[in-house]
């Protein structure tokens, strides 16, 4: 509102305007392009329960009476990520979530690379074991750290166009 | 005087106005912001509650009553082929779709057939089908739930023998045709009948499938083939000695010194060398 009003009266914050606009349209992007993500890694995940639960097992990370739970519950939780940015409400809180997954992601897969398993990541479906030359860490661990840096931008800037957090007015 | 501080009275009013409204809007704000991380909140944990509950529901219905006949273990999830009396066991983990389990086949199942015959192993088959989940499609199930009908009727040993020699590449899911196994299946005398189609059809043992590739992802053997001589890991090698049909046979003469093959029926025995032989032709 502010801004609006001082950009119409002052022509040295119209520049300022311009920049939030291109602010909030990368964030906008940024938004639906991990809601896009989220939702994709998700819907991936839930038509074989087993092959998830086994994707999770393939890390040796968690113990057994844990691997459904993880298994089961992580692209659900991916999904309502993917939802909740979609709509766009509660950016930050989302974003803040998707980094915080998806920071344990790399790290689990730099655990697995570190301890010479070798896998499938698994993080849009599929896992599992798979023969040493068919591993791809480094591409799945680049390709998290794009992810992240979305997720970043929209804990940095969390405002964004068509959004339940415009409508409702909360900064 | 008096003025002034009436002036002034009425500044400080406007000032406490403000203050007021300001400290009004700042808890809606702060009202509005919980609100938002409540249902934030709510919606994953509601998400993922809904996602662990539909899950465990959808897989949690094997149990060993759903198995084809003649399958054996704890919750029936193991095909044995051979007899019972063999001093040895093979134990097999097999993806219908695995190309190094088509290898593997080729190069062996001649010999393990006669092994079977002479009475010295009993193979016990876990069919897996997890390539499904590595190259997509549904041909491994589809293989897995055929051998498990032709089980059910007696018939895995040929079916299984049909099938490999038949394996399309990795990445061809040509199974994911349920029309193809039924066509291969009238390789195997008296296999192909219409319960055996409405079986393959209909995904009858499509349970026991499932159950039999968790009982392998908890195994904690991660490739396929797996290939276990009594227990111990006889592919690629066996206590450091690489795999060939000679080995093989030779390794399981040794673990069956001292021990009695079992004695087969002289037709027994001409079936697990060529399971497919025509039953009038050998008779």
């Amino acid at each position: 509102m502010a801004t609006d009003q001082m950009s119409r009266t002052d022509g040295k914050e119209s520049g300022r305007g311009r920049r939030t606009a291109v602010v909030t349209g990368i964030g906008t992007a940024a938004r639906l392009g991990l809601a896009v993500v989220w939702a994709w890694a998700g819907l991936a995940k839930i038509s074989d329960p087993e092959a998830a639960a086994q994707a999770v097992r393939a890390y040796r990370l968690l113990p057994e009476s844990l691997v459904k739970p993880f298994g089961y519950g992580l692209p659900f939780l991916e999904l309502a990520l993917a939802l909740l940015l979609l709509v766009g409400l509660g950016t930050r809180i989302a974003a803040g979530l998707s980094a915080l997954l998806l920071v344990v992601y790399i790290g689990s897969i730099a655990s697995v690379w570190a301890r010479g398993i070798s896998i499938d990541c698994g993080c849009f479906g599929g896992g599992g074991a798979v023969s040493a030359s068919h591993t791809a860490y480094l591409q799945e661990i680049l390709r998290d750290i794009g992810f992240l840096l979305l997720a970043g931008w929209l804990i940095r800037w969390p405002r964004t166009w068509v959004s339940l957090d415009g409508l409702l007015a909360t900064d | 005087m008096s003025q002034k501080n009436s002036s002034e009275a009425k500044r400080t009013a406007r000032e406490r106005m403000q203050e007021e409204r300001a400290a009004q809007e700042a808890k809606a704000q702060r009202i509005r912001k919980f609100s938002i991380i409540g249902t934030v909140l709510a919606v994953i944990v509601v998400a993922v509650v809904i996602g662990l509950v539909v899950q465990n529901s959808r897989t949690s219905s094997y149990n060993a009553s759903q198995a084809p006949a003649g399958t054996i273990g704890a919750n029936k999830l193991v095909i044995p082929v051979g007899s019972t009396a063999a001093p040895s066991t093979l134990t097999v983990y097999e993806d219908l779709r695995c190309p190094a389990c088509g290898s593997y086949e080729k190069s062996f199942h001649t010999t393990v057939n006669q092994l079977m015959a002479q009475g010295k192993v009993q193979v016990q088959y876990h069919v897996v089908s997890f390539i499904d989940r590595n190259d997509n499609g549904t041909g491994s199930k589809n293989a897995a739930n055929a051998v498990a009908c032709a089980q059910n009727v007696g018939k895995f040993h040929g079916y299984h023998d049909v099938l490999y020699a038949n394996q399309p590449d990795e990445t061809d899911d040509a199974w994911a045709d349920k029309s193809k196994l039924i066509t291969l299946a009238k390789q195997v005398p008296g296999l192909d009948t219409p319960a055996f189609e409405s079986c393959v059809n209909s995904n009858s043992f499509g349970a026991w499938v499932t159950a039999v590739q968790k009982d392998f992802d908890k195994s904690g053997h991660t490739s396929t083939p797996t290939i276990l001589l009594n227990g111990t890991s006889a592919y690629p090698t066996y206590n450091g000695e690489q795999i060939s049909t000679a080995n093989l046979i030779k390794w399981v003469d040794a673990a069956n010194k001292g021990k009695t093959p079992a004695s087969l029926a002289p037709s027994a025995s001409a079936a697990l060398v060529s399971p497919n032989a025509s039953p009038n032709a050998s008779g």
